[in-house]
This record gives C-alpha cells, structure tokens and sequence, in this order.
C-alpha cells in the first residue's frame, strides 16, 4: 500500500510543477506589437479590465461611445469588467498578467510591474499608437507625462486629468490668524495655531494610506525635483540624504504639531471628507475628481462660501515652479499586444477621437486640451476657477509615491509613515528601516 | 420541554413545609441562577443583534444624516433613496442569483461527498482510514489564502477562470473536511445494532447508506449546510480571484460597486444593499433553523 | 475506528464512496499545498520565469524578515482573543441557555445573526464603534460611565488594535459555536445531572464531571474549527486596519496575501503559506494532544 501512495504523491507532485510551470511560460507575446496590424476589422466582442468607479464619467462616456461604434459595427461590444477597489483590481490584473490572459484593454498605473509587461512586448506602444491616429498633439503633456515610465515611453493612455490641491476653510484660517502658508514649512506653524482656535488642522483619509504618502512626496519634489523618487527607489538615493531627512523631519514635525485628527490612520475617506465640509477641519488635501462635492451650492451654506484652495507651496530655494505640483491623469489604459487587431484599433482611433468631447460634457477635465468642460448648474464660482487652474500646469509632474516605489517597499513606507506621524518612532529609525527596505526590493525592481 | 424533565425534582417543592428543608432553599437559589442567566443572555442577544439594526436604521438614514450626525442615533428622517441608488447602482438581483447558484451547489457537493466520506471512514471503515482522516484534517487546517494562486494557474490551463465552477469548487473542497468531522460524530452515535439489523435483513453498503444513514442524517445535514452557507454566501476571496465578468459577480463582488472614484464609498446605499441581499439568507436560515431545533430536541429525547 | 461497523462490505463500496470526495478535495487542496510547497524554492513575479533559490525564502523569513515575526506573533495573540470569545463564549452562553425556560429558539437564531452579515458590514461598523471622530460607541458608553479618559482611536493605538480587530472575529461567530456546543449539552442525558444534583453536586461539579466529558467530542472538535479559521482570519483585519498602524494588526494571512497580490512575490509568499500550514499543524496536534490527555487523566 505504502507505494502507492508514495507513487501518488510523486505523480501529483509532477502533475503540480507542469502547471505552475506551464503557468508562468506563458509569459512569451504571441503579437508582434504592431501598432497597424493589416487584415480586415471584424466586429466582436472585445473586454477593458478596468479600475474606475462603476458609474463614473469614464465609464458611462465610453458605454456610449461604445454602443455608437456598434451602431456601424453590427457584432462589436464592449465589455467593461470594473473593480474599483484598487488592492482588489491590482490583485485580478496581475493574476491575469500571470495567467496570459489579459483581455483587449486594462488599466494600469506605470508601475515597475507593469513595466515588465512592456519589456515583454505585452503591451502596445502608446506614444506611436497616439502618433499614427493623429491624436498625440491633442493631450496635454502632463496627462501624458504622467503616463510615463522613468524612460519616457509611453505604454498607457490617459483618460482623466485631475489636479490636486489643499482646499481650506478660509473662515477657520481667519478665526486662527492664519496665512496661507508660502513655504511647506509653514506648516507646522500652522497646524498650531489652527488647533489652539479648536479645529482640526488637516483632514486626512489615513485609511487608504495614499493620502498620506502624498505628504512624503512633497517635500523632496520641492527641494530636489522629481528625480529624487525615481533615484531613491532604485537605491540610488536615500531617505538618509540631505533632501530626504528634511522630508521625513518634515512629516515628523506635521505629527508632533497635531496636523491630522487623532486617530486619523483609522479615519475613512468619506469621514475625512465630511471632517472638512461640515467645518470641523481647516484644510482638506484632495484633487479636482472631489470637484462636484467640494465647489457645490448642495453644500452646507455655512461652510461652502468660505471654501478656497491653495497649490502645493514651496519651499526656500525650491528646484520645482509654482504651477509644478500633483496633477495625476489617473490610471491609464494599456492595450494588450496579444490581442491588437484591426479592429481593437479602428475602434480605439473612434473612441480617443470622440472621448473628450463626451467625457468633457460630465463636467470633469478631460485629458486632451481641445475640449471645454461643461461647469455644472449648481457649481459655485470655484468650480470655473479650478478648471481654468488646469490650464496653467507646468510641465513637471509631483508624482505620487505609490505608483513609484515597487510594492514590498510601498507597503512599508505606507506604514511606517503612519507610525512616524503619530510618533511611534523617530525619524532616525524611520530612516534606518525604509532605507534598508529599499536597498533590499528598489534595485531587484528596477534591474 | 426543560420543564417537563426537571419536574419530578421540582415536585416536592409544591408542599411549602416539606419533609426535605433543603429544597425551598434550592428552588430559590434556582430561580436566582435561572433570572440570572435570563438577564445575561438577554443583554448579550442585545450586542448580538444590535448590528442588524443598525445596519437596517443606516440604510433608511439620508446620507448627509449619516456624515454629519451621529450614526448611532435614531435617523432624523427616514428616507428609501439609498435603496433607489442602490439598484441603480448594482446589479443585485444577479448577484443574488449568483450568490444562489454558488451556495446550492457547493453545499449540494459538501453534503454529498460529505456523507459518502464519512459513510467509508466511519460506517465502512478501512486499513488506511486513519491516513485519509489525517489527509482531511488538514483541509480543515490550511488557510484557503494558499490555494487562490495555484488555483488560477490550474483553471487557466483548463479554461475554468471565471465560471461558476471555478468558485463552487475550492469553496466545497474547503468545506468538506469540517463537514466530513460533523457527519462521521454524528455517525458515531448510530448504533452498530441498527446496521446489524438492517445487514441480517440483506441490504448491502448502498441500500444501508440510502436507507438508513442518510435518512438519519438530515439534522446534521441541516447544520452542515447551515454553517457552511453562511461562510460561503460572504465569500469574497475566491469569488473576487476567479470570477472577471459581471454576469458572475457574487453579493461580496456585487457590494463593491458601491465604491466610488479613490476609495469613496457610498455608505448608505451599500448598506441598503447589504440589508437587500442578507435577506434571502436570512429568510433560509430562520426556515433552516426551526427544522433544525425539531430536529436537535426529537433527536435529544431519542438518544 | 478503522473497524467497520457493517458485519460486511466489499472493497468496491469503500471506493465508491471514498473516491468522488478525495477527488474533488485532491484538485482544489491538496494539489495547490504541493504547489506552494514547490514554488516556496524558487523567486517568482507571476510574469518573469521562475528562478530557483533554494532555501533562501525560508532563510529570508526566518532570519531577515521583522515583519514576519510581528505578524506571526499578531496571530497568536488573535488567536488567544477569538479562542475565549468563541470558546469561552459559546460554552458560557450554550450552558445559560439549557437553562433558560422561554425562548430559546429565539435566542439561538438572534446569537447567529452576526454571522450572516458579511464581513463588509461587519468592518465598516466596527470602524464607527471604535472610531474617535465622529466618536463612536465605545467612546460614547465610556463617557456615559464617566470614564472620558479612557476615550481614544482604538484602531489608531498600536496597543489596543491587535485587540479590537480580533473582537469583532471572535463575536462573529460566538454564536455558531454556541450552537454546536448547545446541541451537544442537549444530548447529555438530564437523569445523569439530576442524580448527580440530588446527590449534591453543585452547578460546577455538574458541568465539569457530567456535562464536559459528555462533550468532549464535540468540545474537541469545536476547539480545532475555532482555531483554524482564527489561524486563518483575515477578512477583518484586512477590511478594517490592513494591518496597521505599521505592523500591529498585521496577521500572517494578510501578510502572505500582501506579499503574493501587492508585492507579487509569489515564491515568498508561498514560503508563509507552508508555514502557515506547519503552524496550523502544530496547534491542531497540540489541541488533540491536550484535550485527549485530559480525558485519560
């Protein structure tokens, strides 16, 4: 009997390495990365593995831009498979990335992850596929710049164009005797005072963890340029250096001045949110995507007249301009190599072309900027003034962290800078520890 | 039913001056325990059920209520718009379905095999049975984490990603160990001269488990399926792994539409949602339940 | 037990009902354990090829990893939490309820309630009990009883979150324990208890010379349900703190399943899962051991 089962467990064993490997050999690209593959378009049925809110503006223009090719295209469909829970789509694509089976269009942030897939020639060309329809002069180039891989290829198409900005309480800010801070090291100065007045200074989403790390990322873009992030995560630079023990002192400072409301790593986005437009907070650090709910008459008419905002200050002998700060186009859209056929690029070239003009009616920035964005009815005068700002963006981009570091360190950096801001540990030890982090996961990421 | 049992005890009691002095003193001490335990099982039902409630009191509350007040007081105006935005958001009546079609084969699987396996380990018995318990047990043990990557290779190379099968499957096989222990207990409690009877009769292993196994069964098919749909109704994990297409998406799956652009999510209307799609489970489990109390007592004053 | 309890059977029958459940648990199982136990050797992105390392995950975990060892022994402490709440619980609560005349069917289906909420729910209400700002219940209740120092973020303290995640697991399912344990304390037979009683055996002696041996099995097997799936919690964690602040709630499960879903590291997190599977093994056999030998004694 005993051999048997020894026989079986040999067998399964085998049976378990053909499939894992059988698995991960599907890595190979069946398509040449053609960006105007020849044959004839054929109408069917093609998928977009998307992270975009289910009936958000992206979504419902290209459902009807959608059913408008199909109109002409009897047997053409878009199938929109959406996960707007970030942790939960980024599990699903890079599973299907694993499995060989992503679909005609997905998103994706550029990531070091997916930047693998396009070294693989798993994904089109954007930037040449742009050019060939025409399209490319039409983007703005920060929506596109922040499409970017460090290299300047370009992989993914932008669909949105957000800026981001520090809304505040102008009502609050003058109760204290407050100024909009010139300097990032205002802040704390700040802080201070608008907690001496009995509010909390800076409502902060702690829950998802992106809001906060984009507090990492403001310092050292000021003081040493978008470069830093690119060096620091491949090892080359260190939170260690000059520009990044100011940056982690800073944050560490912002805790030990009660910026963020206690218990802020537990507080929510909506609870954040409702923190700042009930006027319990002062400040509310959030992008132009919060537009209908921040410059709207529905808001309590207490608070919504004394709503301003304010870009990312600057700091004494900053290296990036005033109009240089975070303005994210959102996860973009990767076309598949696997699967580019005629068709998926006919009805691309219809779709980008269409898009602004659909998407711009929703009242949200498109990222082209050869469309007008419709101001809704019940908007208040700074809604017109945020989208006017949208034009005046510099060429340089404050790029969010979490799509920057590779995950293991992401992950860590996320927390620790909890920790760091609530005071659990000093900026020596925060320092020690993300620099081994990094040195550990940047380099093996980015080889 | 517990009054009937203890009533010879309590008996004498009736009679204030009694020959036996210590049995007003127990009653009382009795009674004391009994209003006791009454109050603390009443007060724990409290924290049980609280959640529920406040599930259903937030669905109905608008959503500036729910912000800017305070979420445990009563609404200050009871509204059904979440309900509205929630199915015009959702695809609920689907999930629900899927969510249906999900549990009923997975415990169709899990009561089945269940059966038959603790049939051959308990019933039939056999010289490796100790190992294969020992293979089970450890189904029982291992996280269901560790199979999500292994898996998607596996149905990925046999085109199973992304349909019913490829949740209903690791959802039974994770269940059937729990469920092979609770059918093998109760087995053991069948007496071997029930078999004997039946196998001088002739009936053979078939018949016998047709017959007299399976049909003894049905409470603890009950709690078996009762357990486990509550454990596989919620089930997120395989579902959001394996299932791509929105025609498949599960309650769990469903419920995350409800979250809007960078986390925001729209709390009222998920709630409103949750209150929609517990209701058939809950409805199942109040049926299931009475069942399964006739069936807990009939089978207490038998054994 | 390896005896049959048919006076006859033939060897086709045990296959027969033997196979199909083997089967089904072979493929969706056993078969990914092996995998994982194969792919803890190799380093291994999902989309690049495998590349062997031999033991090196496992040195890596062992020796040059501090958040595995934070979250290994976050899980032990989340173990602790639900197996009293669950246990404990159930036990205390199963044992009430035999003696509570009126209702109790009502009290059975209130007690399970919590767990046909899905764990969403359960999360985003927890989140508001603990939460400081809007303060939520716990803060309010301390309040009420005068204890306004006591008021804090319970989820924002890397001192008291490993506990308040571990509560609303450890609630969840008190009720379903609670069940099984009732049933099992139903089956006792009532003579033996009242002869015992009139002999004059207290409430205590009753339970632990009458109804606790009676139980056992069940007790026994209960114990080994609660501790695995509090081995493997995750839902809650995850939904509520996603481990932190830094690394206090962090559990192995939802360490393991950052490392394969966020980090892509599918080789290391493979490395954790065969440890989770040894660990699990290890507290099952010492549960079997423990209870067994007290049943001996």
């Amino acid at each position: 009997m005993t051999h048997i089962r020894i026989r079986a467990a040999a067998v399964a064993a085998a049976a378990s390495v053909a499939l894992v490997l059988s698995g991960c050999s599907g890595g190979a690209p069946a398509a040449t990365g053609e960006i105007d593959p020849e044959g004839e378009i054929q109408p069917r049925e093609i998928s977009w593995l998307l992270s975009r809110p289910a009936d958000g503006g992206v979504i419902t223009a290209m459902q009807q831009i959608a059913d408008e090719y199909a109109e002409e295209h009897p047997g053409f469909s878009l199938n929109l498979i959406t996960t707007p829970d970030r942790p939960s789509y980024i599990q699903k694509y890079e599973t299907l990335a694993a499995a060989n089976k992503l679909p005609e269009l997905f998103d994706t942030d550029a990531t070091p992850f997916a930047k693998k897939l396009a070294d693989q020639g798993r994904m089109i060309d954007a930037e040449a596929l742009l050019k060939d329809l025409d399209l490319y002069d039409d983007y703005r180039p920060a929506a596109l710049n922040y499409q970017r891989f460090d290299d300047g290829s370009l992989y993914m198409i932008p669909f949105e164009f957000q800026l981001e900005f520090f809304w505040y309480n102008t009502a609050l800010f003058e109760e204290a005797g407050v100024e909009v801070p010139e300097s990032l090291d205002d802040f704390p100065a700040m802080c201070e005072a608008l907690r001496a007045s009995g509010v909390t200074p800076i409502a902060l989403d702690g829950q998802d963890q992106w809001p906060l790390e984009r507090y990492m990322a403001y310092h050292p873009f000021r003081t040493a340029g978008p470069e830093y992030v690119q060096e620091l995560k491949r090892g080359d630079a260190a939170f260690a250096d000059p520009d990044g023990e100011a940056a982690v002192e800073w944050l560490h400072s912002l805790g030990e001045a009660g910026c963020f409301a206690e218990g802020f790593s537990s507080t929510g986005y909506a609870d954040a949110q409702a923190l700042f437009t009930s006027g319990k907070a002062a400040v509310y650090n959030i992008g132009t995507w919060e537009l209908a709910n921040l410059a709207t008459e529905n808001l309590d008419a207490g608070v919504r007249d004394d709503i301003d905002y304010f870009t990312l200050p600057m700091t004494p002998d900053a290296v990036t301009a005033e109009n240089e700060y975070v303005t994210p186009s959102g996860i973009g859209m990767a076309v598949s190599a696997k699967t580019f056929d005629p068709l998926v690029r006919d009805f691309l070239a219809f779709a980008l072309e269409r898009y602004p003009e659909v998407y711009a009616t929703t009242g949200a920035l498109s990222p082209t900027s050869n469309v007008e964005t419709t101001i809704p009815d019940n908007a208040t005068p700074l809604y017109q003034r945020a989208v006017e700002q949208a034009d005046g963006v510099g060429e340089k981009i404050a790029m969010p962290w979490d799509t920057q570091l590779d995950p293991a360190s992401n992950t860590r950096l996320q927390q620790e800078l909890t920790l760091l801001v609530q005071g659990e540990i000093t900026p020596d030890e925060f320092i020690e520890t993300m620099d081994a982090t990094i040195a550990r996961n940047g380099p093996a990421a980015f080889e | 039913m517990t009054a009937t049992v203890l009533s010879p005890a309590s008996g004498p009691s009736t009679t204030p001056e009694s020959s036996r002095p210590a049995s007003p003193r127990r009653r009382q001490r009795l009674n004391v325990h009994r209003t006791l335990a009454s109050v603390v099982i009443w007060l724990i039902v409290v924290v049980q059920v609280y959640p529920l409630a406040w599930l259903f009191i937030t669905s109905i509350r608008t959503e500036q209520d729910f912000a800017s007040g305070n979420p445990f007081a009563l609404p200050t105006e009871i509204t059904f718009d979440n309900y509205v935005r929630a199915f015009e958001t959702g695809n609920l009546g689907l999930n629900i379905l899927n969510s249906l079609i999900v549990t009923l084969g997975s415990n169709l699987l899990i009561v089945l095999l269940g059966m038959m396996a603790a049939y051959a380990l308990q019933v039939l018995g056999f010289r490796l049975s100790r190992f294969v318990r020992a293979l089970f047990l450890i189904g029982i043990i291992v996280p269901v984490q560790i199979a999500l990557v292994p898996l998607f290779i596996d149905y990925s190379s046999v085109d199973l990603l992304d349909t019913y099968q490829s949740m209903i499957i690791p959802l039974a096989a994770f269940s059937l160990p729990m469920s092979i222990y609770l059918f093998s207990s109760f087995y053991e409690y069948i007496p071997r001269e029930t078999y004997e009877a039946a196998s001088i009769d002739g009936a053979g292993p078939y018949r016998i488990f047709g017959q007299i196994t399976f049909p003894l069964s049905v409470n603890t098919i009950v709690t078996v399926v009762l357990v486990n749909s509550i454990f596989i109704w919620n089930d997120f994990i395989f579902a959001n792994t394996f299932v791509l297409s929105d025609g498949l998406k599960t309650i769990p799956l469903g419920l995350q539409n409800y979250i809007g652009a960078m986390g925001n999510v729209d709390w009222t209307a998920t709630f409103a949602a949750v209150c929609v799609t517990i209701t058939p489970l809950l409805l199942v489990f109040l049926v299931l339940n009475k069942a399964m109390i006739y069936g807990l007592e009939s089978g207490a004053t038998k054994g | 037990m390896s005896t049959s309890m048919l006076p006859s059977r033939s060897k086709t029958s045990v296959l027969v009902f033997l196979i199909p459940p083997l089967l089904l648990y072979g493929v969706a199982v056993l078969l990914p354990i092996l995998q994982s136990l194969f792919l803890s050797f190799f380093d291994w992105d999902g989309i690049t090829s495998l590349r062997f390392v031999g033991f090196d995950n496992y040195a890596r975990m062992f020796v040059g990893d501090d958040v595995f060892w934070t979250a290994f022994s976050n899980s032990l402490g989340y173990l602790a939490i639900c197996l009293i709440l669950q246990l404990g619980g159930a036990l205390v609560v199963a044992s009430l309820l035999i003696s509570l005349r009126r209702g109790r069917e009502v009290v059975k289906t209130l007690y399970l309630l919590p767990a046909v909420i899905s764990t969403v729910a359960i999360a985003f209400l927890f989140q508001r009990i603990y939460s400081l700002e809007p303060v939520g219940l716990l803060n309010q209740l301390l309040a009420w009883v005068g204890l306004e120092g006591l008021q804090q973020a319970w989820l924002s303290d890397v001192d008291t979150v490993l506990a308040a995640v571990s509560i609303p697991e450890g609630w969840r399912f008190t009720g379903l324990y609670m069940l099984i344990i009732y049933a099992a304390l139903l089956a006792v037979p009532q003579e033996l208890e009242e002869a015992a009683r009139l002999d004059g055996a207290n409430w205590w002696q009753v339970f632990t010379k009458i109804r606790f041996p009676y139980i056992r099995p069940v007790w026994i097997t209960t114990t080994i349900m609660a501790s695995t799936y509090a081995l493997r919690g995750f839902d809650i964690p995850y939904l509520l703190t996603n481990g932190g602040p830094g690394q206090a709630s962090e559990l192995l499960t939802t360490y393991m399943y950052k490392t394969a879903f966020t980090h892509t590291d599918y080789g290391y997190a493979s490395t954790i899962s065969v440890f989770i599977v040894v660990e699990c093994l290890i507290a099952v056999g010492l549960i079997i051991l423990l209870l067994r030998r007290k049943a001996d004694a």
